[in-house]
């Protein structure tokens, strides 16, 4: 019988049934990853990475006033996801534990947008919201009301928002709710413990998995949101997002573009590392 | 207790998995096919020659695999080849100055038959007449591409608010008028607004730019942004347009007016000024579409094919009311072609004014400073969305 | 079977005269046409431990959570020390439960465990911690327990954990949901008499459920056992082994030999299934049908028909050893007998031997139903 670990040839069993997995991690992962990281260092407006590296591009973000833009990514980030907290644990707790056999319908419901096109949604709210539209025309011709349109400000890029991540924060929230064993609501409550109690004692802290997982999900995914701005705020704010599209498209900045990304990249790597060390989930699941 | 525990770790691996499956599925979608190209053809165009419309008959007609990726500004489309897509595509479809003044030196494009392709050229439009500047390369030897849709650019009103008259009086000082804050629109169309924002300014876009006008193209551009009420792509202009959300906007002429006026919204009309700071104070620009076979060192065949393909009268027609966007061609200068324009297309791509707008005009040309002048309009559109 | 004394020592003279501290009166719970709890009346004295002892299904789950508030009575009174309780949500009876599924908090420590109900009462941190660390003690968990993740503890250890929380809470009244369930058999009977324990300790009312008459046996002053949603009898261990009601309860004793019986015109009892007449020592009131249960340890091997008052020859079809006892399958023809013996009465039987087998008509009841 042979050894298990033939160790002249360097790699073992493991490993070497890992290593396609792995090539196809590196190519598909790492590689795209370190040719934005690696164009970053590249003088400005090259298209190549043969040239000497320079901090050139960095050095230009710090010196324009890209800050606004990641100023807005991070606000409107934050907005929405807290926002989406307030409104989602709500709908989860319901699809979790009230509304039974017709949870599946709403998740149906919850779900079934994903499948248009989110500029296509966006633009259905256009006509919603647009002066003479679907909101404002019946205003109009029902009431005789007029109220200025609201379209192209930043509260209704909030709102896209909102509306575009819901699923996101609703669907690992609503698995967090529902990962909570019943019985430890109902002994909580027969130990004393009223309502509110209840909820911040035991249903909250055991449903944190969820919702941590909500959070950061939504939360990277609307830092990186560009077409609510684009479509619904016409451009009222400037993501930083879109200010990367500008860089790699009508500026053909590839450098500068790959900068500002990797700049993104470790802004929110690192909050979200800090939110992870702080809520660790493992330890939220008491697997310390 | 938990029956299914979620670690971090687990999800974090989940996650890493979907995300590198991602990313390795939109690479290998890029990646050519090395087969045998005699029945392939890419093509890397401006929208409408990517259309079903146009292309079905050429793929059924020759049997083969056609490809068009559509995009909205011709650096991309340039840097594409520049960054070594020459293998990918075979055709690319671009405005006036950049097959002549940049494709043609950098070796990304190759030259067509003269004595094939000229023919061509006599049954278009008389501007066109072989030898066409824009199809030459800049001695003058070469055959380096063929015109077809051609337009004026510059801005769209709602006549029902500002009139044509008023518009074409007033040209670009439109956006020089404090009044006006909040009324307008300006599309997403950013090398466009560069230019237009050097009319506004009041100089040539087309030309090195002094101090003194990198200065006032500065102020400019931040006032024009803070005061936009929405910017947008060219659906968004037009419904806002339409609904009543602005009366105007930056950028914007037949190709983005037409598929409105097509709907029927006649009040909606691309403008040419009557004045500007163009040479020979001329207020518009023109472009025109230049389209060239790529230097692939495996080009199909077809490319050719399809250039012919698109100089048919029928075709020409198909390619000007492809969707999405309604130009005029030069193959119009053909009585068989524009005979096979109705009433309403005609009106649709403002025909009855074409003439006269683009003597108003000069032709889309290179902005030697683009590069600094679309950093310094960047960051004012910036600095006007802080507030 | 558990052996007697255990139980004897309960000075049951004292019991009944305890005022009851919780009353049951038409107790029902119906779901739809359904009732899980078919009008229950019960008195249940302070102090005692008292079992409710069901197959599953027979409403005893539901009877519990409707005492500690987690279900609505649908008619039917619930009196708490003389007032009526069941308008009162659970978390403000002075009652407490202990799950099957235990329902401790994963996200604390044993201590927080044990600390919760001191805390939900707003008792300072200092106080709440000499209270816990005192019933770690108690529970014979060690003091370093405190901060440990209650993942981390055993199955023993986290019994005692929840037991703990609960009588942090001291509640007037304990309830038991079958939290043994679970636990393998020799950790089970360890905790079965530490409870037992605890409960002289703390001299706290216990009402405990389970499925399993022989735990009901080990621990309960009294034992009530359910049968689709009825109290079928209640009763101290000692009448529900010694007098079964009926079959049904007999039978839930564990292993039993019951045979169907009906009563002759001659007031002789003789078997339904095969040719035999009983001799026993009481015929109920009215008796005509029902069956005569005689316990496999009063069952005996004789040689002689007249070594005892019933003898009946079968043959040995296997024989079991269960600890101190061995277990005998006998065929009388096509019924099964069971007989039991200590283990030191070896003996030479082999397998298809024929057998006398014979009980005395004392060891032997009869019952209705």
């Amino acid at each position: 019988m042979a050894a298990p670990h033939e160790t002249g040839k360097g790699l073992s069993q493991g490993a070497r049934n890992a290593l396609p997995l792995m090539l196809f991690m590196i190519i598909g992962f790492a590689a795209p990853l370190l040719t934005v990281i690696a164009y970053s260092f590249m003088p400005p407006r090259s298209f190549g990475l043969t040239r000497a590296p320079t901090l050139d591009n960095y050095a230009d973000i710090f010196a324009s006033n890209s800050y606004i833009s990641f100023g807005w990514s991070m606000l409107f980030a934050a907005l929405t996801v807290a926002l989406l907290a307030l409104i989602c644990y709500p709908i989860a707790y319901g699809m979790a534990r009230l509304f039974g056999r017709w949870s599946p319908i709403l998740t149906l419901l919850f779900t079934i947008p994903l499948f248009v096109s989110e500029n296509v949604r966006l633009y259905g709210w256009i006509l919603f919201l647009i002066k003479n539209g679907v909101l404002l025309g019946t205003l109009k011709s029902w009431f005789g009301i007029e109220p200025e349109s609201i379209l192209f400000t930043p509260g209704v890029v909030l709102l896209g928002m909102v509306y575009v991540y819901l699923p996101f924060m609703l669907f690992p929230m609503t698995l967090g709710v529902s990962m909570v064993p019943n019985e430890t609501r109902e002994a909580a409550r027969d130990l004393g413990a009223s309502r509110w109690q209840v909820f911040r004692e035991v249903e909250l802290p055991l449903s944190m998995p969820g919702i941590m997982i909500g959070l950061l999900l939504t939360f990277v995914l609307a830092v990186g949101a560009i077409a609510e701005a684009k479509v619904l705020g016409g451009q009222t704010i400037i993501p930083i997002t879109h200010d990367i599209e500008i860089a790699f498209t009508y500026a053909q900045n590839w450098p500068l573009g790959a900068a500002l990304a990797v700049l993104l990249m470790i802004v929110v790597g690192t909050l979200v590392m800090l939110v992870l060390k702080r809520f660790d989930l493992d330890a939220i699941l008491g697997k310390r | 207790m938990l029956k299914t525990p979620l670690s971090r770790r687990n999800f974090m691996q989940r996650s890493t998995a979907f995300a590198a499956a991602v990313a390795a599925g939109a690479k290998f979608t890029t990646t050519p096919a090395h087969a045998a190209r005699e029945k392939e053809l890419n093509i890397l165009c401006w929208e409408g020659y990517n259309s079903a419309q146009v292309l079905d008959p050429f793929r059924q007609d020759k049997g083969a695999t056609v490809k068009a990726e559509s995009l909205t500004n011709d650096p991309t489309m340039v840097n594409r080849l520049r960054a070594g897509e020459t293998k990918i595509w075979d055709l690319i479809n671009v405005n006036n100055p950049w097959a002549r003044k940049i494709m043609a030196p950098e070796g990304l494009i190759k030259p067509l038959d003269r004595a094939t392709f000229e023919p061509y050229f006599d049954k278009m439009m008389p501007a066109f007449k072989a030898p066409y500047k824009w199809a030459m390369d800049e001695k003058g030897e070469q055959l380096i591409g063929m015109a077809q849709r051609f337009g004026p650019y510059c801005f769209v009103v709602n006549t029902d608010k500002v009139s044509r008259k008023t518009a074409e009086d007033q040209g670009w000082n439109l956006w020089n008028d404090p009044a006006n804050d909040k009324k307008y629109g300006v599309l997403e169309s950013d090398d466009w607004n560069v230019f237009n924002i050097c009319c506004i300014a009041g100089f040539d876009p087309f030309k090195v730019h002094n101090d003194d006008e990198v200065a006032k193209f500065t102020e400019t551009a931040k006032r024009v942004f803070k005061g936009a009420k929405v910017v947008g792509d060219i659906a968004t202009m037009n419904q806002s347009l339409v609904s009543g959300e602005i009366d105007f906007h930056l950028t914007g002429g037949t190709y983005s007016a037409s598929p409105a006026r097509a709907d029927g919204a006649a009040n909606i009309r691309g403008i040419t000024p009557n004045s500007g700071p163009m040479e020979g104070g001329k207020g518009g620009i023109v472009w025109i579409e230049i389209t060239s076979p790529v230097n692939n060192p495996e080009l199909s065949p077809l490319a050719t094919e399809f250039l012919k393909y698109v100089q048919d009268p029928k075709v020409a027609h198909t390619v000007a009311f492809a969707e999405g966007t309604f130009n005029p061609v030069a193959q119009m200068g053909n009585k068989e072609c524009f005979d096979l324009f109705t009433k309403e297309e005609l009106d649709a791509i403002q025909w009855d004014s074409l003439e006269e707008e683009v003597a108003r005009s000069v032709e889309y040309d290179i902005v030697p400073d683009y590069d600094k002048l679309l950093d310094i309009m960047t960051a004012a559109k910036k600095e006007a969305s802080a507030g | 079977m558990p052996e007697g004394p255990n139980l004897l020592k309960v000075p049951k003279d004292c019991m009944s005269k305890r005022p009851p501290i919780l009353q049951l009166k038409s107790l029902t719970k119906s779901f739809g046409t359904f009732n899980a709890v078919d009008g229950i009346d019960l008195d249940i004295a302070e102090g005692e431990f008292f079992t409710i002892v069901g197959p599953s299904g027979s409403g005893k789950t539901t009877l519990i959570r409707m005492l500690a508030g987690m279900e609505q009575a649908s008619s039917g009174d619930i009196i708490l020390s003389g007032t009526r309780i069941n308008d009162l949500p659970a978390n403000k009876r002075p009652t407490c439960m202990v799950f099957q599924s235990l329902a401790l908090f994963p996200h604390r420590t044993v201590g927080e465990n044990i600390e919760f109900p001191l805390k939900i009462k707003g008792i300072d941190p200092a106080q709440r911690k000499v209270r816990a660390l005192a019933l770690l003690d108690q529970l014979r968990l060690p003091p370093n327990y405190y901060g440990k993740s209650v993942l981390r503890c055993s199955g023993g250890e986290r019994q005692r954990v929840a037991l703990a929380r609960a009588l942090a809470f001291d509640p007037k009244i304990l309830f038991f949901d079958e939290p043994l369930s679970a636990i393998d058999y020799k950790l089970r009977k360890t905790l079965e008499k530490e409870l037992k324990d605890i409960h002289r300790e703390t001299g706290k009312t216990f009402v405990y459920i389970t499925h399993s008459l022989e735990e009901a046996m080990v621990m309960s002053d009294r034992i009530g056992v359910m049968r689709a949603g009825n109290l079928v009898q209640v009763g101290t261990p000692n009448e529900i082994y010694s007098s079964p009601k009926d079959k049904f309860v007999s039978e839930f004793m564990g292993d039993v030999n019951v045979i169907p019986v009906s009563m002759n015109g001659s007031r002789t009892i003789t078997a339904d299934t095969f040719d035999k007449t009983f001799t026993v020592a009481t015929i109920p009131q009215a008796f005509s049908k029902g069956h005569l249960v005689i316990r496999p340890e009063f069952v005996r091997f004789v040689t002689e028909a007249k070594e005892a008052e019933n003898v009946l020859e079968g043959k040995l079809y296997n024989e079991y050893a269960l600890g101190s006892r061995i277990q005998y399958q006998v065929r009388v023809g096509e019924n099964v007998f069971i007989v039991e013996k200590l283990r030191q009465h070896s003996s030479t039987l082999r397998r298809d031997q024929t057998v006398l087998i014979g009980w005395d008509a004392k060891d032997s009841i009869l019952v209705t139903g």
